[in-house]
C-alpha cells in the first residue's frame, strides 16, 4: 500500500469516528438536559457551553450569552468551522476518494451517501427542529460504515490502518467526552444537593458513549463517578472504553509490524507500552487525579499517531 | 405498425432527413429493435420518469461523476445516462472490431517509423512538415524502443454512422483515451433499472475490459522482468477522470499512484509504500506527455516523476501509452490514414475516413474559405471538442472570424464536410418524451505484444441538445449502454 494512501485511510477512519462522537454528544446532552433533575443541568447555556467545550472551543467568558441556533449551526453544519460535523464528513469522503481503488465499492458508496446526506441537510431545519433526526442519522450511518469496513474489506494492512485510525480517534473522543463531562460535573455539583460523585452528568456521559445499559448490567447500580470512569476507561469489555480501543490498536499494529522482537523505537513498542500502563491500573489511581489522566492519555495518543506517521506514512 | 398503442414512442417525431438507427426510411422499426421497442412500449412515460430518477441517484451515490471547470468553481456532475440502449448486430460489429484493430496496428507501425527510420516520409507518402510541425511530436522519442514494440497500447476510436448507413472514423485517440469506465457503469445502471430487457437479447458482457487490459499491457513488460508490478498513475483526485482512474486500478487490482508517490533511483522507478520502496515495471499513465517528467519535459509539472523518461529510454519501465503517440492522432495525420494503412499493412481500410481538407495546402485552403458554411472546421491538436466550428450553425460575422483564424495559422486547421451523425431515440427530461438525438461510438482497443483486444461494446455518446453534433461530455453530452449482439 502506498504510504500517502495509508495516511489518507488512517484519517478517513478518524474522521468517520469523530463525526459520530460529536453528533452523539450533541444529541445526548441536548435531550437529556430537557428533563434533567437539577436546574444547572437543565440550563440551556450550560449545555451549549458543554458542547463547545467538547469540540475544543471552550467559552471562557462566563457572562457571554450563547445563542442556541448559532452554536448548533457552528458545530453541526458550519463549513467554516474546522471541527464541524459537516467538515469531518467532507474530510472522510475526500480521504476515501483518494483511496477509492483500495476500498470496496460498497464502503465507498456508503461514505458517499453519508456525504450527500450531510451536505444536503438544510441548516435552517437542523437548528430549529432537525437536531434529533440529523444526529441519529449521522450515528447510524457511521455505524453502517464501520460495518462495511469490517464486512467488506480484506482484513489486511488496509483494514488495519483504517481500524487504527478508528480506534485512536475513539479513545481520543472518549477522553474528550470524559473531560467535558468531568468538567460539567464539577460545575453542576451542589446546585441541587447533587454531589460530584453522584452527579446526573455521569449518566449523560454513559449515554454519550452508548454504554449506559451495559454499565447498568455490569454494576447493577446507579452510576457514580468511580464506576463510570472505571467502565469507560479501564473495562476491556466495554466496546467504547479507552482500554478496549488501546487493545484494538495493539492488535492491528501487529498486522502492519509482525516482528516479534520489538524494536524500541517502533510504533508497536509505544502502543504496547501505553496499553500495558492502563491494563494494570486501579481506577482509584486515576480518580484522584482525573485531569492529569486526561492530559496523559491525550498526549500518548498524539504520540502514537505521530509515530505512525513517521514510520508508515512518510517514507 | 404497432406504434398506436406504444405510449412511449407515440409522440416520437421522426425527421426523415436524418438516419434513425431504429427506424428505416419508411418508418418501420428495424427487426433487431422490435423486441426492445415492444418491451419499452409497455411502460408508461411516468414509469420512465421514475426509472430515470432512480438511475440518476444511483450514479450520484456511486460517486460516478465528473468535474466541470468554470471560472468560479468546479462542480460535480453526473454524466447523463439514457435508458434506451443502442444495439449493434454481429455483422456490423465485425467490421468495427476488425477496422479498429487494423487502425491501431497501422498507427503503431507508423509511430515506430516516425521515431526511427521515417521511411513513409522518405518515400514521399506523408510530407515531412506534417510531422515536424506537429505540437505532439516528441523529438526525445527518436530512436527510443518501447518495451514490446508497442506505442499505442490503448486506442479509443471515435466512429459515426453517416446517413449512407456506413461507419466512418472521426478520429483516433491514442494519447490517454477515456470513457471506458462509463461503458461498464452504463451497463450496470441499465441492469439495475430494467433488468428484464436483457432476457430477450444475447449481449456480450463488458466487464472483462480490465483483466484483458492488464494481461495485454503485461505482455509489453520490460526485459528481464518475471512478474511485473503494474500501477496506474493519475494526476490526482481533482482530475475530471479520476473516477475512471480509480475504477481501472481497482478492477485490475493494482495501485493507483500519483507522481509524488514515485521516485527514480539508479535507473529504476519505485513507489513509496508503507513497507518502503517497491520497484514498478509498468505504468499505465493517465497524465499527458508533457507532464510525466519535469526533468525532460515541462519543468513546472508537479504531476510527474523526475527522471522517469531516462528510465524509459533505458527500457526499464513500460509506459502505456508511450510518450509521443499524439503525433499520430493529430487530425492532420488522420487524413492520411487510408495511405498509412495501405503502406504498413498492405490492406484496404475497413473503416471509412471522412474526406478532409488541409488548410496548409493553398488550393484546399481556398476551397475551405469559399465553402465554410458547409464544412466543419477543427483545430488539429485540440481534444475534448474544444474549438470546433460547424459551418451551417455560424452567423455571418462568426464565419468571418473563423476565416481569419484559419488564415492566421492554416497549419492549425483542417475541414471536413458536415457529416450527418445517425440519431437514436433518447429520453429528454425537459419534454418528458423520446426525441431524436445524434450519437457516435467510441471503441476501446488494446494492443499487446502479439495479440489484441477490442471491448465488445463501447461508449455511445449522445449530443443532448437538439440538432447538436458535438457529443463530448465536456460539451454537455450524455451516453447510452451499447449492446453488441452475439448473433
Amino acid at each position: 500500500m502506498l504510504a500517502r494512501v495509508a495516511n489518507n485511510l488512517f484519517w478517513m477512519g478518524r474522521y468517520i469516528e469523530r463525526s459520530e462522537h460529536i453528533s452523539r454528544y450533541l444529541n445526548v446532552n441536548y435531550f437529556s438536559s430537557l428533563d434533567a433533575p437539577n436546574l444547572m443541568s437543565q440550563d440551556r447555556q450550560f449545555v451549549l457551553r458543554s458542547m463547545l467545550f467538547m469540540v475544543g472551543e471552550p467559552v471562557v467568558d462566563e457572562s457571554r450569552k450563547l445563542k442556541e441556533e448559532e452554536v448548533l449551526f457552528r458545530i453541526g453544519l458550519n463549513p467554516e468551522f474546522p471541527f464541524s460535523i459537516i467538515n469531518n464528513v467532507k474530510h472522510a469522503r475526500e480521504n476515501a476518494n483518494s483511496a477509492r481503488d483500495l476500498i470496496s465499492t460498497e464502503l465507498y458508496e456508503s461514505i458517499n451517501k453519508f456525504y450527500h446526506y450531510v451536505l444536503n441537510y438544510p441548516s435552517e431545519v437542523f437548528v430549529k427542529n432537525g437536531l434529533h433526526d440529523f444526529t441519529v442519522n449521522v450515528s447510524e450511518m457511521s455505524a453502517i460504515l464501520r460495518g462495511k469496513i469490517r464486512g467488506t474489506l480484506l482484513h489486511d494492512a488496509v483494514y488495519a490502518i483504517i481500524m487504527m485510525g478508528v480506534n485512536i480517534e475513539r479513545a481520543t473522543q472518549m477522553t474528550r467526552m470524559i473531560n467535558s463531562k468531568y468538567h460539567d460535573a464539577l460545575c453542576a455539583q451542589g446546585s441541587y444537593g447533587d454531589k460530584f460523585s453522584n452527579s446526573f452528568e455521569w449518566t449523560t456521559l454513559l449515554k454519550c458513549a452508548e454504554s449506559y445499559d451495559m454499565m447498568r448490567r455490569f454494576y447493577k447500580k446507579t452510576p457514580t463517578s468511580i464506576s463510570t470512569l472505571e467502565f469507560l476507561i479501564l473495562n476491556p469489555n466495554c466496546p467504547r472504553s479507552v482500554m478496549n480501543s488501546l487493545n484494538q490498536v495493539f492488535g492491528h499494529i501487529k498486522i502492519l509490524d509482525p516482528s516479534k522482537a520489538y524494536n524500541k523505537t517502533s510504533t508497536a513498542f509505544l502502543i504496547g507500552k501505553v496499553r500495558a500502563e492502563y491494563q494494570y491500573k486501579f481506577i482509584e489511581e486515576i480518580e484522584g487525579n482525573i485531569q492529569s489522566f486526561i492530559d496523559d492519555i491525550l498526549q500518548s495518543l498524539t504520540e502514537i499517531s505521530q509515530k505512525m506517521e513517521k514510520e508508515f506514512f512518510n517514507y | 405498425m404497432g406504434n398506436i398503442e406504444n405510449q412511449i414512442f407515440s409522440s416520437y417525431e421522426r425527421n426523415p432527413d436524418l438516419f434513425d438507427e431504429i427506424y428505416d426510411q419508411e418508418g418501420t422499426i428495424k427487426p433487431v429493435y422490435q423486441k426492445l421497442f415492444d418491451i419499452y412500449g409497455r411502460h408508461s412515460i411516468q414509469d420512465y420518469v421514475n426509472l430515470n430518477a432512480k438511475a440518476k441517484s444511483s450514479f450520484f451515490n456511486q460517486g460516478i461523476t465528473f468535474q466541470v471547470y468554470s471560472e468560479k468553481d468546479t462542480q460535480e456532475k453526473i454524466f447523463p445516462f439514457d435508458l434506451f440502449p443502442r444495439i449493434i448486430d454481429q455483422e456490423e460489429w465485425d467490421i468495427i472490431e476488425k477496422g479498429a484493430i487494423q487502425r491501431s496496428r497501422a498507427l503503431n507501425l507508423f509511430l515506430w517509423d516516425v521515431y526511427h527510420d521515417k521511411k513513409i516520409i522518405r518515400e514521399g507518402i506523408i510530407p515531412m512538415d506534417l510531422i515536424s510541425t506537429s505540437a505532439n511530436y516528441l523529438p526525445q522519442m527518436v530512436g527510443v524502443n518501447p518495451p514490446g514494440g508497442i506505442y499505442n497500447h490503448i486506442s479509443g476510436t471515435d466512429i459515426i454512422k453517416h446517413n449512407d448507413g456506413k461507419y466512418y472514423v472521426l478520429e483516433d485517440n491514442i494519447r490517454c483515451p477515456s470513457g471506458v469506465s462509463y461503458v461498464i457503469c452504463n451497463r450496470t445502471a441499465l441492469k439495475r433499472a430494467l433488468f428484464g430487457v436483457f432476457n430477450h437479447y444475447q449481449t456480450y458482457s463488458v466487464t472483462n475490459y480490465a483483466e484483458n487490459l492488464l494481461d495485454l499491457i503485461e505482455t509489453t513488460k520490460p526485459k528481464g522482468v518475471d512478474i511485473p508490478v503494474t500501477v496506474v498513475i493519475t494526476p490526482g483526485m481533482y482530475n475530471s477522470a479520476f473516477y475512471e482512474h480509480s475504477y481501472l486500478a481497482k478492477t485490475m487490482g493494482v495501485e493507483l499512484v500519483e507522481g509524488r508517490d514515485m521516485f527514480v533511483e539508479n535507473d529504476f522507478v519505485y513507489m513509496k509504500t508503507i513497507r518502503g520502496p517497491v520497484k514498478v515495471d509498468i505504468i499505465y499513465r493517465r497524465i499527458d506527455d508533457l507532464f510525466i517528467d519535469p526533468l525532460e519535459f515541462r519543468a513546472d509539472s508537479a504531476l510527474g516523476i523526475p527522471g522517469l523518461f531516462s528510465v524509459y529510454k533505458k527500457g526499464n519501465v513500460t509506459l502505456a501509452n508511450a510518450p509521443g503517440t499524439g503525433v499520430a492522432d493529430d487530425k492532420a495525420v488522420y487524413t492520411y490514414m487510408p495511405e498509412i494503412i495501405k503502406y504498413y499493412l498492405g490492406e484496404e481500410p475497413l473503416l471509412n475516413n471522412v474526406h478532409t481538407y488541409h488548410c496548409s495546402r493553398p488550393d484546399e485552403l481556398k476551397y475551405v474559405l469559399e465553402n465554410i458554411a458547409s464544412l466543419v472546421v477543427k483545430p488539429v491538436d485540440e481534444a475534448g471538442g474544444y474549438g470546433i466550428s460547424i459551418g451551417n450553425k455560424l452567423s455571418k460575422s462568426e464565419i468571418e472570424s473563423v476565416k481569419k483564424q484559419i488564415k492566421d495559422d492554416p497549419r492549425k486547421y483542417v475541414a471536413q464536410p458536415i457529416m450527418s451523425l445517425s440519431v437514436h431515440p433518447t429520453y429528454i427530461d425537459e419534454s418528458h418524451s423520446f426525441e431524436q438525438r445524434h450519437v457516435d461510438l467510441r471503441t476501446f482497443t488494446v494492443l499487446g505484444k502479439d495479440r489484441e483486444f477490442v471491448l465488445k461494446g463501447g461508449l455511445t455518446r449522445v449530443a443532448l441538445q437538439k440538432g447538436n453534433l458535438i457529443v463530448n461530455s465536456s460539451q454537455g453530452g450524455g451516453s447510452k449502454d451499447t449492446w453488441v449482439l452475439k448473433q
